[in-house]
Parts: structure tokens; sequence; C-alpha cells
């Protein structure tokens, strides 16, 4: 990608290449529009574990100081800890810095709302305008505040996560587990947490800020089969997503992890069940056996975070591993489907394997097409007008439905290129399905 | 007007209006360009505004590739010694100094500790002024590193500059006035190891200041009573960054800020004569006693970065301004009122006699010095007028104008931190101080404002 198109500003924050784009002059001004957007009161800040985050994190504290905030700093914090702890403490507002799985030379800032909420895309907007305007209110010298560490916010999150499950009957399995960290903000955390419910525990790559190990799944899959343990889980280095090996050292497809607290969701709560438009249908049909509705929304945390306090949705999610229970924390929170998965385990009395085994099964086909952007959305049309009597949804790209097989093709908001996943019956029939999408979306010339 | 000031020493605003992250940020992108990514020794005061810059700089550095060497709350000489101590890069000192609390700055300190002079200084402004920054790669970023054991160094090399043992031996009761800045923990250590009791006042490092931190005679009428009602021997007001001192005596006599350098001067010239340094605005005193060991005086222009850095390349053994800024050479590459303050001890402890007895040996020379707050234009065509006003006297024009007679000089200047233009008149007797200063204000508010009014 060339320079000039390394720094993003916009509805998910402000994301760029450090040493190149993303400069502490952007994440200064851009914090001091954030903190003029929140008001003079505690804003929680927070890092990943990249060797980048404190001088992105410093830049920051001092915007926010210029114009009368007061940054409560908790150090390295995983984004769901950060949220709670906006949620917790009454903070007029939040900003992790962290940029989950890309490369290490990225970072980004996302922002979060009074309730620990990322900004919906019309706040962001509003916040890029501030920016943009360039004129933020300091205060003086007297009134400035100053900064408070906190090192109570995991043990806060922890507490919330443990009030809303069943911890008796969780530590009555004494699971025997694999948990990756993948040297991620979150490895303290998850280690406390399931050693409070009571679990037999094997800790890898929990080393925060060692190098991320390149292949470490393969090395999760084999610990848990080599251990004897009852499953194991892969947490992103964000700790907001999490995949689940099974007992015999099987990767489930990511949208799993999902659909399993959703199942299990559903029967303690009730619905409706909120997911973005690239969920596998595989909901559809677990909301169908719980007789709730399925509420789709475009691809975002805030969308469908939005759409779940709109609609008193208490489980949701999207495919890519990213639960939400919006009664125990409304943001995706690897930690809350960790919990959630071993108390369905524990409800279910089997194996990983056999409520696996017990879930609708799709085979998933996906892929990721580049584009120049303009030749994005005539793209969109050649699809849309070939799927036309089945088209479902227009709400985030193109998704068509058939009684055997799924398909859903969107933009993607920050690249110009556009995702497309296929679900059918069996592998075969997912990946025909995806192929024709693609011929279509990129013609041969 | 945007209150701010950008100079070759250094970046001063008043937060908020003039001084911003952002251009905090800009300043310390532009530093470590300008030392090419190498560590960086940083020290605040203690002013509530101090830790939102020191954020701006710590990012600002990392982002340069620097390694930042965290002083904490320090002072500026700790900073200028940390940088030359630790093999740094340089050293940034983030405060006000002598200014109210509404305002900060920031402060360069090159490789060997001294200020960044003229030729430095316009080079981290044609830095700063391209914007054309030095980007480290985000893997080499490391987070600040605190360097405990430098304060510890620094307090070792001011004692070994001290004949530690004759002050040990007087017992000293010395009260000081901190001004709720960065030095009262070094202080106490400092005077601890010289067994002198330290009365402290305003030692609270909360950047709350009691009153104003420059060490004027004005701002020590506390301490003045205090020194004199708790039977001190003498009492010292340090500045909020430990660079400037004013002294009171026993008898609780508040002493102009002038006597900062020629009570030092008693000390250098008897226990190590040599060249003294000091700018064209202050006091003659200085003279006076070099003259009395056969020794010389060179004027600079005012800015500790001019003074030091001339006493540095001349060889000098003391350099020094009339604000109470003094650098004992060879031993400080910066104004250090800790050390200044060891100096007056050790010649009160080698004497035997006490501070207003020195005081009795220097001059009694008439100073009267005010300013003018004045638009940066308008301070220019004073300047301006002044030369004209006294083409046919030889004047000194290096630094704003300075005409010297046979009993007395006046130096007309604008001030390098503040829209301000200054007039320093000094004589052999009040009337004739008050007859030149009074003349030179009533000229410059009539070339300025066009009426004679105040």
């Amino acid at each position: 990608m060339p320079e000039a198109l390394s720094l993003k500003i916009g509805a998910t924050g402000v994301r760029g290449v450090v040493g190149e784009s993303l400069t502490p002059q952007v994440v200064t001004a851009y914090a001091a529009a954030f903190g003029t957007y929140c008001g003079a009161g505690p804003i929680v800040v927070g890092t990943d574990t990249r060797p980048s985050g404190e001088m992105l994190k410093q830049a920051a504290i001092s915007g926010l100081l210029s114009v009368g905030c007061a940054p409560v700093d908790l150090g390295i914090a995983p984004s769901p800890v950060l949220q709670h702890f906006v949620r917790a403490s009454g903070a007029f507002g939040g900003v992790s810095v962290t940029s989950g799985h890309q490369p290490p030379e990225w970072n980004a800032l996302r922002f979060f709302g009074p309730s620990g909420i990322v900004l919906r895309p019309n706040q962001a907007a509003e916040l890029t305008d501030l920016y943009h305007q360039g004129a933020y209110p300091r205060v003086p010298a007297e009134a400035i505040a100053g900064v408070r560490r906190d090192e109570t916010a995991t043990a806060r999150h922890r507490e919330t996560v443990l009030r809303h499950v069943n911890v008796e009957r969780i530590r009555g399995r004494r699971f025997k587990l694999v948990a990756d960290c993948a040297n991620g903000a979150g490895s303290s955390a998850t280690r406390e947490l399931l050693e409070a419910l009571g679990c037999d525990l094997v800790m890898l790559n929990a080393e925060p800020g060692a190098e991320p190990p390149a292949k470490h799944l393969g090395e999760l899959a084999e610990a848990v089969r080599t251990g004897g343990a009852n499953l194991g889980f892969a947490q992103d280095p964000d700790a907001d997503r999490v995949a689940l090996v099974d007992e015999s050292g099987e990767m489930l497809d990511e949208g799993c992890t999902v659909a399993l607290c959703v199942r299990h969701g559903l029967r303690r709560w009730g619905g409706p069940v909120v997911v973005n438009v690239a969920t596998s249908r595989m909901i559809d049909d677990l909301a169908a056996e719980a007789g709730a509705e399925v509420v789709r929304t475009k691809v975002g945390e805030s969308h469908v975070v939005e759409a779940m306090l709109a609609r008193g949705a208490a489980i949701g999610g999207e495919e890519n591993g990213g639960v939400i229970a919006a009664a125990i924390n409304p943001c995706r929170d690897s930690f809350v489907a960790m919990a959630l998965v071993l108390e369905a385990l524990a409800d279910e009395g089997g194996t990983l394997s056999d409520m696996r085994a017990t879930m609708p099964v799709y085979a998933v086909a996906r892929t990721v097409l580049e584009f120049q952007p303009r030749e994005v959305p005539p793209a969109m049309r050649r699809l849309q007008r070939l799927y036309e009597g089945n088209v479902t949804s227009l709400l985030d790209g193109v998704t068509a439905a058939w009684p055997d097989r799924w398909l859903q093709a969107r933009p993607s908001s920050t690249q110009p290129v556009v995702r497309v996943s296929a679900e059918a019956d069996t592998a075969a029939a997912a990946e025909a399905l995806l192929h024709e999408a693609a011929e279509c979306l990129q013609p041969p010339r | 007007m945007r209150e701010l000031k950008i100079s070759p020493g250094g970046v001063r605003g008043v937060v908020g209006s003039g001084l911003t992250p952002e251009l905090t940020v800009d300043f310390a992108c532009a530093f470590a360009t300008w030392c090419g990514g190498e560590a960086v020794a940083v020290a605040r005061d203690t002013r509530r505004s101090s830790e939102m810059i020191r954020a701006a700089v710590v990012a600002g550095l990392l982002s340069g590739g620097c390694e930042v060497i965290d002083l904490g709350v320090g002072s500026s000489p700790l900073a200028s010694f940390a940088a030359r101590e630790l093999g740094a890069g340089g050293g940034i000192a983030i405060t006000g100094s002598h200014n109210d609390a509404r305002w900060n700055a920031l402060k360069f300190f090159g490789p060997d500790g001294l200020l960044l002079n003229a030729v430095a200084g316009e080079e981290l402004l044609d830095v700063y002024h391209a914007a054309a920054y030095r980007l480290a790669p985000a893997e080499a970023m490391l987070p600040p590193a605190a360097a405990p054991e430098v304060e510890e160094r620094y307090l070792e090399h001011l004692l070994a500059a001290l004949d530690g043992e004759a002050i040990r031996a007087r017992g000293f009761r010395v009260a000081v006035d901190f001004c709720n800045g960065s030095c009262a923990p070094l202080a106490a250590r400092f005077l601890a190891a010289l067994r002198c009791e330290l009365v402290p006042l305003n030692d609270e490092p909360s950047g709350e200041f009691a009153h104003l931190p420059a060490p004027t005679a004005a701002n020590m009428r506390q301490l003045a009573t205090l020194t004199r009602y708790l039977g001190a021997d003498l009492g010292a007001a340090v500045n909020v960054d430990g660079d400037r001192i004013g002294f009171v005596t026993a008898e609780g006599r508040p002493l102009s800020e002038e006597y900062a350098l020629p009570l030092a001067a008693l000390n250098r010239m008897e226990r190590r004569p040599g060249l003294v340094v000091t700018n064209h605005s202050t006091s003659r005193m200085v003279e006076a006693v070099a003259a009395r060991y056969g020794q010389q005086v060179q004027r600079t222009p005012v800015g500790e970065g001019y003074v030091v850095d001339c006493g540095v390349a001349e060889e000098a053994v003391l350099a020094g301004e009339g604000s109470g800024g003094v650098a004992i050479l060879p031993a400080t590459m910066t104004f250090d009122a800790l050390l200044t303050l060891g100096v007056v001890l050790e010649t009160l402890a080698t004497t035997g006699a006490g501070l207003a007895e020195l005081v009795a040996q220097l001059p009694a020379f008439a100073v009267r010095k005010s300013e003018l707050a004045c638009p940066p234009d308008l301070v220019y065509r004073c300047v301006e007028a002044f030369r004209d006003r006294h083409a046919a006297e030889a004047p000194d024009t290096s630094d704003g104008v300075r005409v010297a007679w046979p009993d007395g000089w006046l130096h007309v200047r604008a001030s390098n931190t503040e829209p301000l233009l200054r007039v320093i008149a000094e004589a052999d007797t009040a009337e004739r101080a008050d007859a030149i200063h009074e003349a030179a204000l009533t000229f410059a508010r009539r070339v300025a404002f066009g009426h004679e009014g105040g």
C-alpha cells in the first residue's frame, strides 16, 4: 500500500503505520478532539503489548490533558477490560491503543463512549469533524488534571464475568484446559479468570509483549491432544475474540464460538439474537430451534451492540469469534466467551466435540478479492443482478440465500477489497458457489 | 496575542493559549531528529501542566527513536548532569522556571550538558521549521526507563566540588524556600551530607506556588522572617527548577538576586581565580570582586545559553547573571542553585564571616530594574530608538543597547522569554541610578505609546 494511504481516520478510529503515518502529532490532536467531544472528565486509556503503544498513549494523554480531561491509565489492558472499566467507573470515555492482529508496524486508536461502547458511525463522524476543524478549547494551566494509574481494571472485569456465570457448576467440572494467549494483552487476565473457574490450566504464549508465534495454533492443538485436555482456547492478541480446539485437538471453525455461545445464551436469556450479515446461517437454525428472532446488522462491533441495546438482546456477536453478551459487557469479549463456553459444557455434561455434533453443520468457503477502489461498486451491482431473485439483504454488500446454500459479499470499509463467504451442505457446493460469485465480481478481462 | 516565545534556548509559552501538546510534540520530534535518535534525559518541574508537557515530550522522543531516560520530577541542573553523565544525546527540562504558574517551557541541553547555544538552537529551529522529523520504526520503541542512580551521582559530583569538611565542621542552620518546586528532596540530601540543619519552607512539591518563583527580594519576605526568627545562618530561595538562587542574611535582610553572582565570585576568586563571564545587564559588583584578585570579567548577551557557553569556551571559572543564575565552572555546565548555595556556605565556613559581612565587602551600587509590557513590534522599535539616542556614546549593541558611563550604565533590551522591554540601570549612587532609569523609562514610553504615562 502506498505511504499516503496507510493512515485511516474514520468510523473505526485512527489507524496507521508507526514510523510513517501514525505520528504523535496526529494522535495528540485527535485525542484533544476526543477529549473535547467527551467533555472534561475521566477518560480511560490503555494499550496492547505493541512496542509503539507507550509512545501513542503518551501522545493521547497529553492531548486529553490539554482540554481538561483526567486520564486514567490502565497500562497494558485488553479492549474488553478497558471498555468494562469505562462503564464501571463512570468515566466519560475511553481510548484503547491496539491493533489486534495486524503486523507490528501498524497501530490504531479505538474510541469508546461513556458506557464503554465503541463510538457509533455517526458519533465517529462528529469526532472526525471536530478533528478537522482543529479548534480544541484548551484549559489554562491551573485547570489541568493529573494522570491516575489504576491497577484494578482486570479484577473488576473478572468479578463482573464471574457474577454472571454459574461458577460452582463450572468449578465442579474441573476442566482441564490449554489457553493460548498469542502473547497478547489478555494473558494474565485469562489465567486469573480460568483459575477462578477452577480449571486445571496450561498456558501457552502467555508472555505479554513477546513476539507472537507464527503458527501457534498447531502448538495449541498438539498441547490439547497430548495433555489430555478437555478443550483449548486460542485468544487473539487483543483478547476480544477466541477460537476453540476440541479434546481431539481439532480446531473448530471460528464461527463456532459465536454459535455455541448464542445457543447457550438463548437458553439462558431468550432472544432475540443479533449478529452481522456475514455470520453463519447456523445462527438462524439455532434461533429457530429456540423460537427466537434473528436481527442482522452491518459488520462491525458498533452496529451489533447498537442493535442489541435497541432490541434488548442479551446475546449476539460476529462471525470472526467475537461474542457479545450485552448483559455482562456490551462489547466483543473473549473472557465472556470462554466463561459461557465452559458454562454450556458444564450444563450439558459432554465433551466439546459432542456439543459440536449437536450443532447444525455447514461447509464454509471464504475468499478476499482485491480491486481498484473505483471497481468495487460496479462489481457489487453485477453480483446483485446475478442473484436478483435470491438477494435477501443489501444492508452491507449483498447477501443471497437458497434453501441449501448462502452467500455474502461485502466491500471492506478500510481497504479496496471485497470479502466473500459461501455456506452450503457440502464443501464442494460451497466452493462452487464461491467460485461463481468471484467470477461475477471479477470477470475475466 | 498568543503568548509563545520560540528561541534557540527553548520554547516558552502560556499553557493552553501558546504552549499546546501539538507544538510540544513537534519540538520533541525536532529534538529527537537533532540528536540523531540517541538517548534523551527528561526531567520536569512540579507544575500542574508539566505532566501534560512530559507526555507530549515522551511521545515525540519515542517516535523519533530516542530512548527516554525518565528523571521524573527533577531540577534543570539534574537534567543537564544526566545528559552529560550518561553519555546521552541530550536532555530536556520541562519547566516554566522563574515564570508564574500559567507558563511552561522546554529547556534543551546538548550531550555536553550545556543549554543549546545560538548555533545548535538554530539547527533545532531549522528542523522544526522544515518539519522533517526522524520517524523510528515501531518495533524499536522502548518504554521510558528511570535512572535513579543519576541523582546519587549528581549529589556526589556536587559534594566533590566543595570543601565538605570545612562546611560540616560549622554545622550551619540553613532556611531554604523551595517555592513548591522540584528541588526539595535533593536539597535535603545535599545539606544533610554537609551536616547542615535544613529549615524547609514551601517544600511540598505540589506545583501550587506560594509566591512568584523568581528569587527576588520581593519574593523572599516570608523566607526573611523565617530566617531571622529561627536563627538560621542564612536563608536561600531556590527557583522552581533549581537554576536560580537568592539569599537572605541571618538578620533577615533579603538581598537582591544580583548578589548571588558576586557572592559566588568571592569564593571562586579566592579558591580558583580566573575569568568571570556575565551578561550586559548584570551589576558591576562582580567586576569589583574580580578586580580585587586581578581577574577579568567578560560580558555577553543576556541568557544562560550565552554566558555559560562563553564561560566554557574561555575556560572561565564562573559564569552567571543578575537574575540569580550562577554556574560554578567547570563543575557544572548549567546554572545550579544548590552548588551556588554550597560555595557560599564554603566561604562562610572558611572565612568565619557571616553573610552580612560578606555583603559588606561588596561595593554598594544602586540598581534599578523595570519592565515595560510591550507588544513585540513595539519592543524592537523602542530598542532601535535607544540605539539612535545613544549613538554618540559608543553603545554595545550585541543585545539591545548598553551604554556605560564612568559612574553607571543603562541596558535596554527585549526580553528573551516574554513580550517585555527590560530597562536596567546601575550607578554609584541612588540618585544617579534613579535619574538614568527614569529618563530611560520616560523615553521608552514615549516611543512605544506616544505618551509618558504608565
